[in-house]
């Protein structure tokens, strides 16, 4: 009970994030009954805290408020933010919307953050968007892909939705070109040019089913097989009898909600002869190789950060041995490295600290004007790659520029790949590989 | 091997025998002590309190129940407390407003699934539905008509959606026996839920952001939420109290002693289903302006409707104002008391408590303070 | 044409024998006490972790037994979870046909969050038997799994096993009798009570058996109670209450149903057109296949 925001699967660090602003007075039995007094009313000048928004019972949500808090204490110890200690304030948003209006508001209302950081799926970051805008609260945005959350909003009222960037990862919309690139880099290694194309049928994969096929054809790569598949779907086995049926040389899938556990399976047991590529977003977990019993083997998945497997900028490799550092002990995954949106919660923190310190106050919330110009001026090489934001006149303002490498093609969004050992090697782009790309062994 | 089982049973199943003496032990020398002590404080108090009572009950008491002083002071009691939350609420905890509008939205849920579920015993899983009815057909009418229609128009047509969807379930479903009617209810809930994920002009998972909010403003926010509340309570009290109230409990005591009077149980059934859906709507329509996104997760998934049953419960079905007290008490709990855990267990413990009260106090809590309150000086209502 | 109809046979098989799986239980013990068991996908869910947690090394470290031993302890385990809620919970409350409903759903709802608990919502994966069969030289488009026959050939002998119980032997023609007519059983000495417990014994070991068949080819998921609940529902409405043959037949049924949608019609198609039986069924033949009208008092 004395342990009052939602860290306490995380008894380990420094606690600093574990004395709420709120006191509880007189907790009886098992703690069932508690009353609580508001430490503060009304919206006197306090210190600087910063709010975490991220899903706790999921491992992408553990390693983010590891990161999260990492950041804010080499800061701390660094001088500060504009010379403050800052607090972190980690709040559990599940993936419910209503659930992370409930905490957003409490952080906004109740602990005056100064800044918010976080959120994962779409529809939880949609549904605090308005609520932010209201109270001119800067938010970052290090967990949704939906080009939709920029563009509906920041893209569509300005004025009114100024406080919100995104760190990462690159909107769907530039994932669809790399993801194009990939699936060039394929063909010209393996010979690989036809294609069964899959997907959640879900908002997030729709700029995919938009952009992807335009973009396989400009590269000479057929599709041959093109689904949205229910998002309820229980039973994978008669898709993949199809995507044998059509002949294609892999799958690309886009999965977040359908659970390819079951795909991966039955893939390995019967040894089909194709690859399975995209976007996995279950297959970013650490821990998935084992968890699916090694079925992960051979699966690709695109992720920002490529697992801290590869030294995307000078910080990547000795951020990861930090965190690996600090956490190995811990009995919650991921304790090797944070998921993706673990390195760019830390981005988004780091860059909140130089916004700071050249506006020279951390009171965002009544500056909001000069934080947005400052950030705008960003150019900062952050742990997941170089990041900068787009204006107010571009097609995404506020969204994170995609990176692109000599001969053009966009190298911010690797893709990974799980090995038969169950060890993570990024293959793909070039500039970041560490290994090429296996076909699994059964068809090499 | 299954006839060990059966044997370690045989004796396992002793424990709860001897559980029930102990417990019955404690009823007698702890419990009833302490009852008998609190009816002899409380019994001058409910006789002095009894002449304002009596002023209410020969106005009113004909229409909504008559009440002893007690009970009278309860209810006028919290409805003072209610009607002042504004200024009280903020110096408790700077998330209590927000609680307690958000218990105004679930209590409006809890109240029309009770005057259909709780009253007739044909038990709805399904409710979840009638109100996303009513918050799409807001959202759809936003996005598709025109994004600046007023409430004054959307809420009417987005109640009255609740209502047709409400008789579209109701029509063919309740002709059945209860229990298929449950189970029908709760595969309306997955197929709706199915349709709005899988169709991208229902919104899919996102769901639709196009609504605003009312207000932002906590204080203004929870007197949008409370005023309908108190109002459909007030409605729902008057038609339990009714004719159409004892015809509801009736059905549920005894369906065919109903039809043997000549009265036909059906009709009523499809009645208290349509009372159901309006107020169903009506809290559609808040839950839209208290949240501003439309989407499966806070509006149709089968746990929504779960939760409305388990504020009714614990609150005390078939009375109304139980399972309002039952939603305040629920998101209470939830947001304040256990707000420090971590969710899965505030869950844990929140349907924990629910299987207590099923087990061990069928009628709700509620329902069983206001009848000890009823009771204080021996008389039985 | 012929290959896909050699397709839609065998993949419907295998997937109907764990349906049945599903839906014998929920109809016993709908038959016997009347109770609808709405935590009856919980137990299938139980099913489904145990046996992960058993066979992995990695859940917990030091269990990590061979399926084969894996297989009955889980099943054990699930069959004595069913029965314990039959005496901690359901007992109490089932003179009472809404609130045993109430406090099973309840049980269901708190299942999920408990899972979320112990072992957050990333999906568990578990081998029963690896590898799978090439029927593609025969002209059959498929590569069914082992562990899918396996199901297939378990699904029939504890069917087997169960009809030979209940009409053979004196223990299980009280169960029959029970669900025929409670008062008739009473009667002739039944002990209806005990009758019950027995049920939900059994009832759970089916669940189990079905859980284990649900993680093995698929994963377990805290979610995964809802769809074979929602299944089991339909199988005994088309089947009739508390017939099992009537379950049995309404699983393939249903089972070759939806393999039929999947590929003639298309996969988005699955479940609805099973809905739509449903209403039919509901509308038209409330008693189902081989049921007797359900009569609640």
């Amino acid at each position: 009970m004395a342990n009052e925001d939602n860290n306490n699967r995380d008894p380990g660090k420094d606690g600093n994030g574990a004395v709420g602003r709120r006191t509880f007075l007189g907790a009886a039995g098992a703690g069932a009954v508690a009353t609580t007094f508001a430490g503060c009313l009304g919206g006197e000048d306090e210190a600087l805290t910063i709010g975490h928004l991220a899903p706790m019972d999921n491992p992408l949500g553990v390693g983010s408020d590891r990161t999260a808090q990492m950041a804010v204490d080499e800061i701390n110890e660094n001088g500060g933010f504009d010379g403050e200690e800052a607090e972190l304030l980690t709040r559990d948003t599940r993936t419910e919307p209503s659930e992370a209006q409930d905490v957003t508001e409490e952080l906004i209302q109740q602990e005056n953050v100064d800044l918010l950081v976080g959120t994962f799926n779409s529809e939880t970051t949609q549904s605090i968007l308005d609520l932010t805008a209201e109270f001119d609260v800067p938010f970052m945005i290090t967990g949704s892909a939906d080009p939709g959350l920029i563009t509906d909003f920041v893209g569509d009222d300005y004025e009114e939705f100024k406080n919100v960037f995104r760190i990462g990862p690159i909107n769907s919309d530039f994932q669809s070109e790399s993801i194009a690139d990939y699936c060039e880099y394929l063909s010209e290694l393996h010979g690989w040019d036809e294609v069964a194309f899959l997907r959640d049928n879900a908002a997030w994969t729709e700029p995919f089913g938009e952009h992807v096929p335009d973009l396989l054809a400009e590269r000479d790569i057929d599709i041959v097989l093109e689904d949205a598949l229910s998002i309820e779907i229980d039973d994978l086995a008669p898709v993949l009898s199809d995507v044998n049926e059509s002949g294609a040389d892999y799958i690309l899938r886009f999965f977040a909600h359908i659970n390819a556990g079951e795909m991966l399976g039955i893939w390995h047991e019967a040894e089909y002869e194709f690859g399975i590529e995209g976007i996995h977003v279950a297959g970013m977990l650490p821990v998935y190789h084992a968890a699916t019993e090694g079925a992960a083997s051979y699966e690709t998945t695109s992720q920002s950060g490529a697992a801290g497997v590869s030294p995307i900028t000078d910080r990547t490799q000795p951020f990861v041995q930090d965190y690996a550092e600090r956490y190995e002990g811990e009995d919650e995954p991921p304790t090797q490295a944070p998921m993706y949106m673990g390195f760019n919660t830390y981005d988004g923190i780091s860059i909140f600290g130089e916004v700071v310190d050249a506006i020279g106050t951390t009171n965002t919330r009544d500056n909001l004007d000069e934080f947005v110009d400052e950030m705008l001026e960003i150019d900062f090489t952050g742990v997941a790659g170089q990041i900068s934001f787009y204006g107010e006149d571009s097609d995404y303002p506020h969204d994170v520029e995609e990176e692109r490498g000599d001969d053009g093609t966009i190298t911010n969004f690797p893709m990974t790949q799980w090995t038969p050992e169950g060890d993570i090697e990024c293959v793909y782009p070039e500039q970041h590989q560490t290994a090429e790309h296996q076909m699994p062994h059964w068809m090499q | 091997m299954i006839s060990t089982i059966l044997l370690l049973g045989t004796i396992l199943s002793t424990v709860p025998g001897r559980i029930e003496d102990v417990a019955g032990s404690v009823r007698r020398n702890v419990l009833l002590p302490i009852g008998q002590t609190l009816d002899r404080l409380l019994a001058p108090v409910d006789r002095a309190l009894q002449p304002v009572a009596d002023g209410y009950n020969r106005r009113l008491g004909t229409y909504f129940g008559e009440m002893t002083g007690l009970q009278f002071a309860l209810i006028f009691g919290a409805l003072i407390a209610l009607l002042t939350a504004g200024l009280w609420a903020p110096l408790v905890s700077g998330s209590l407003l927000r609680t307690l509008a958000l218990a105004s939205i679930w209590a409006i849920f809890a109240m029309s699934w009770d005057i259909q579920s709780g009253y007739t015993g044909y038990i709805s899983f399904g409710h979840s539905v009638l109100s996303a009815a009513a918050g799409y057909t807001t959202a759809l009418l936003l996005v598709h008509v025109n994004p600046e229609l007023s409430l004054w128009i959307t809420a009417p047509i987005s109640v009255l959606a609740a209502l047709v969807l409400g008789l579209l379930i109701a029509l063919p479903s309740l002709r059945l026996e209860g229990p298929y009617f449950s189970l029908i209810t709760f595969v309306a809930v997955l197929l709706f839920y199915r349709l709005t994920t899988a169709f991208t002009s229902l919104g899919g998972i996102p769901g639709f952001s196009s609504p605003d909010v009312f207000t932002w403003d906590p204080t203004m926010r929870y007197y949008y939420m409370l005023v309908p509340m108190l109002l459909i309570a007030l409605a729902l009290t008057f038609m339990a109290r009714s004719n159409l109230g004892m015809i509801l409990v009736a059905i549920r005591e005894n369906e065919s002693a109903v039809s043997a009077a000549g009265i036909n149980p059906t009709k009523f059934k499809i009645w208290s289903f349509a009372l159901s859906s309006i107020p169903m709507g009506i809290g559609g329509v808040l839950l839209v302006g208290f949240t501003g996104n439309v989407d499966p997760h806070t509006f149709v998934i089968v746990d929504n409707s779960i939760e409305m049953i388990a504020m009714a419960v614990i609150g005390g079905m078939s009375s109304i104002l139980g399972p309002l007290g039952g939603a305040f008490l629920f998101e209470f709990l939830n947001h304040e008391v256990l707000h420090g855990f971590s969710t899965p267990v505030r869950y844990l413990f929140l349907w924990g408590l629910v299987l207590l009260v099923l087990v061990f106090a069928r009628d709700g809590l509620f329902r069983m303070i206001w009848h000890r309150l009823g009771a204080v000086r021996g008389e039985n209502e | 044409m012929l290959g896909d109809i050699g397709t839609l046979v065998l993949q419907g098989a295998m997937i109907s024998a764990i349906y049945a799986l599903i839906a014998i239980g929920f109809t016993m013990i709908f038959g016997v006490g009347g109770i609808l068991n709405l935590a009856h996908g919980a137990l299938i869910m139980a099913g489904a972790y145990i046996f992960g947690i058993l066979v992995r090394e990695t859940t917990v470290s030091w269990i990590a037994l061979h399926p084969a031993i894996a297989f009955p302890v889980t099943v054990v385990a699930v069959a004595v979870l069913s029965w314990g809620l039959y005496q901690v919970l359901v007992r109490w409350v089932e003179d009472n046909v809404v609130i045993t409903f109430l406090a099973t759903v309840v049980v269901a709802v708190a299942s999920t969050e408990l899972v979320i608990y112990l072992f957050g919502d990333t999906p568990m994966g578990m081998t029963l038997i690896s590898g799978a069969l090439n029927l593609e030289p025969f002209g059959i488009n498929a590569r069914p799994r082992y562990v899918q026959f396996a199901g297939f050939v378990v699904s029939w002998i504890a069917i087997g096993l169960l009809w030979f119980y209940i009409t053979k032997t004196d223990d299980g023609r009280s169960i029959l009798a029970a669900s025929m007519s409670e008062r008739g059983a009473q009667l002739t000495g039944v002990d209806l009570h005990s009758v019950r417990a027995k049920t939900w014994l059994i009832a759970g070991a089916l669940a189990g058996i079905a859980g284990i068949f649900l993680g093995s080819t698929g994963s377990a998921t805290p979610l995964m109670w809802l769809n074979p609940l929602a299944l089991a529902f339909i199988i005994v409405v088309i089947g009739g209450i508390g017939s099992i043959k009537g379950s049995v037949v309404a699983a393939y049924f249903i089972g070759f149903l939806e393999q039929f949608t999947v590929t003639f019609v298309g996969q988005g198609f699955r479940g609805i057109l099973s809905l739509v039986v449903l209403a039919i069924f509901l509308l038209y033949l409330p008693q189902g296949l081989y049921g007797r009208e359900f009569v609640h008092d």
